[in-house]
C-alpha cells in the first residue's frame, strides 16, 4: 500500500484545498485509501445487485394479471356470457307470452266446448259441473263482494260519508246489475 | 437541459434505466463512497452502505420530484444510510454522527486502508471533536468539493453562514494542528 504524503507544511496546510483526484485528496489530507480497482469491481458489483433487485421486483408485477377474472379475454367472455344469458331469457319469455295466449283462447274455446258438450251429454252431468261452476264463479266472488261490503261499512265509521255515497253507488249497481 | 436532468430522464425511462444507472455510477460512485467512508470509518463499512445507497437510488428514482439537484438528493440518501448502518451496528439510535461514539477513531487506525501518520491522526482526533455541523460543511467543503450553494441545499442553511463556519474551522484546525 502507498504510503500517504507528510503533512508537515505549517504553511501551506488545508491551504491547498480540493485537488482534482478525490481519493488522492482524501489519502493526502486523511490518509486513508481503497484497494487498488475498488470501483471498477464496486461498479460491477452494485449493477449485479441492481439486477438481482430489478428480478425480484419483476415477478410482483406479473403477479397481478394472474387474477383469473381480472384478466381482459375473461373480461370480454364475461360480457358475452352476460349478454348471451340476457337475451336467452327475454327470448324464453316472449315465447312463454306466446303459449300464455294460446292457452287464455283454448280456455275459451274450452267453455264453448262444455256448451257444445252439454247438448250432447247427459243433464245429470252437465248439471253437477254447471254447479260446480256456478260455486267457484258466483258463491265465492259473491261473498268476496260481501265482504268488501262489510269493509266499507266499518271504514263509513272514519271516512266522510259524500265519499261512500259515491262509491256505494257505483258498487251497489254493479253488483245488482251484473 | 443539464447533464444531471438527462440522467434523470433515463433513470425514469425503463427502457434505458440500466444504461443510465452505469452512467450515474461513472459520476457519483467515488465521491459518494468518499463521503460515506468518512462517516462510518472503515473501507469494509463504507462498502457496505455504499452499495445500500445506490440500491435505494435505484427504487427510488420514480419518486425523486428534482426539486433539488440529483446530487443533493443523492447525498443525504447516502448520510441517510449511513447513519442508519451505524445504528443497526452499534445497536443504538443515532440523530448526528456526534452521537456516534469517540472510539471510532480507533477503529480507523486499525483499518487495513487507514495509511496515514501522526498528523493524519491529529487531524481525524481534530475533526471528530467538532461539532456535527461544523465537521459536515469541513468534510463537504474540503474532501467532497461541494460548492456552497449546493451545501446550502443539502444542509438547509445559508451560504453565508456556511461560508463563516467553512473559515471559522479551518482556523481552529490550523490552529491545532500543529500545537
Amino acid at each position: 500500500m502507498k504510503k500517504a504524503p507528510e503533512n508537515t507544511n505549517q504553511n501551506n496546510f488545508l491551504k491547498g484545498g480540493f485537488k482534482n483526484d478525490i481519493s488522492e485528496n482524501h489519502n493526502a489530507s486523511l490518509g486513508i485509501t481503497v484497494p487498488e480497482g475498488y470501483f471498477s469491481k464496486s461498479k460491477r458489483s452494485i449493477l449485479d445487485k441492481i439486477k438481482e433487485e430489478a428480478a425480484s421486483e419483476a415477478p410482483k408485477e406479473i403477479k397481478k394479471p394472474l387474477v383469473f377474472w381480472m384478466r381482459p379475454q375473461f373480461k370480454y367472455m364475461a360480457a358475452a356470457s352476460l349478454v348471451f344469458i340476457l337475451s336467452l331469457t327475454f327470448w324464453l319469455q316472449s315465447a312463454n307470452n306466446k303459449d300464455a295466449d294460446k292457452s287464455t283462447i283454448e280456455f275459451l274455446s274450452f267453455s264453448d266446448d262444455n256448451l257444445i258438450n252439454a247438448l250432447i251429454v247427459n243433464d245429470a252431468e252437465f248439471e253437477t259441473l254447471a254447479d260446480a261452476i256456478l260455486i267457484n264463479e258466483i258463491v265465492i266472488k259473491a261473498e268476496l263482494s260481501e265482504q268488501r261490503m262489510d269493509d266499507l261499512f266499518f271504514n263509513s265509521l272514519f271516512v266522510e260519508d259524500s265519499l261512500i255515497d259515491n262509491y256505494t253507488d257505483d258498487q251497489f249497481l254493479e253488483t245488482i246489475i251484473l | 437541459m443539464s447533464k444531471d436532468a438527462e440522467l434523470v430522464k433515463k433513470l425514469k425511462d425503463p427502457t434505458q434505466k440500466e444504461k443510465a444507472f452505469s452512467e450515474l455510477l461513472d459520476v457519483y460512485q467515488e465521491r459518494l463512497y468518499w463521503h460515506i467512508r468518512k462517516i462510518v470509518t472503515t473501507h469494509e463499512n463504507a462498502d457496505d452502505v455504499l452499495q445500500n445507497t445506490f440500491v435505494r437510488v435505484y427504487k427510488s428514482i420514480l419518486k425523486f420530484e428534482e426539486k433539488s439537484s440529483l446530487h443533493t438528493w443523492m447525498y443525504r440518501i447516502a448520510y441517510n444510510e449511513s447513519i442508519r448502518f451505524l445504528e443497526k451496528n452499534n445497536k443504538k439510535s443515532y440523530h448526528n454522527i456526534d452521537e456516534v461514539p469517540a472510539s471510532n477513531l480507533q477503529v480507523l487506525f486499525e483499518d487495513a486502508y487507514f495509511n496515514g501518520d501522526e498528523v493524519h491522526k491529529k487531524l481525524h482526533k481534530i475533526i471528530a471533536g467538532l461539532k456535527e455541523k461544523q465537521k459536515r460543511i469541513f468534510h463537504m467543503k474540503y474532501f467532497d468539493d461541494i460548492s456552497f450553494r449546493q451545501m446550502s441545499e443539502i444542509l438547509e442553511t445559508s451560504e453565508s453562514t456556511l461560508k463563516s463556519t467553512y473559515y471559522s474551522v479551518v482556523k481552529i484546525i490550523e490552529k491545532k494542528i500543529f500545537l
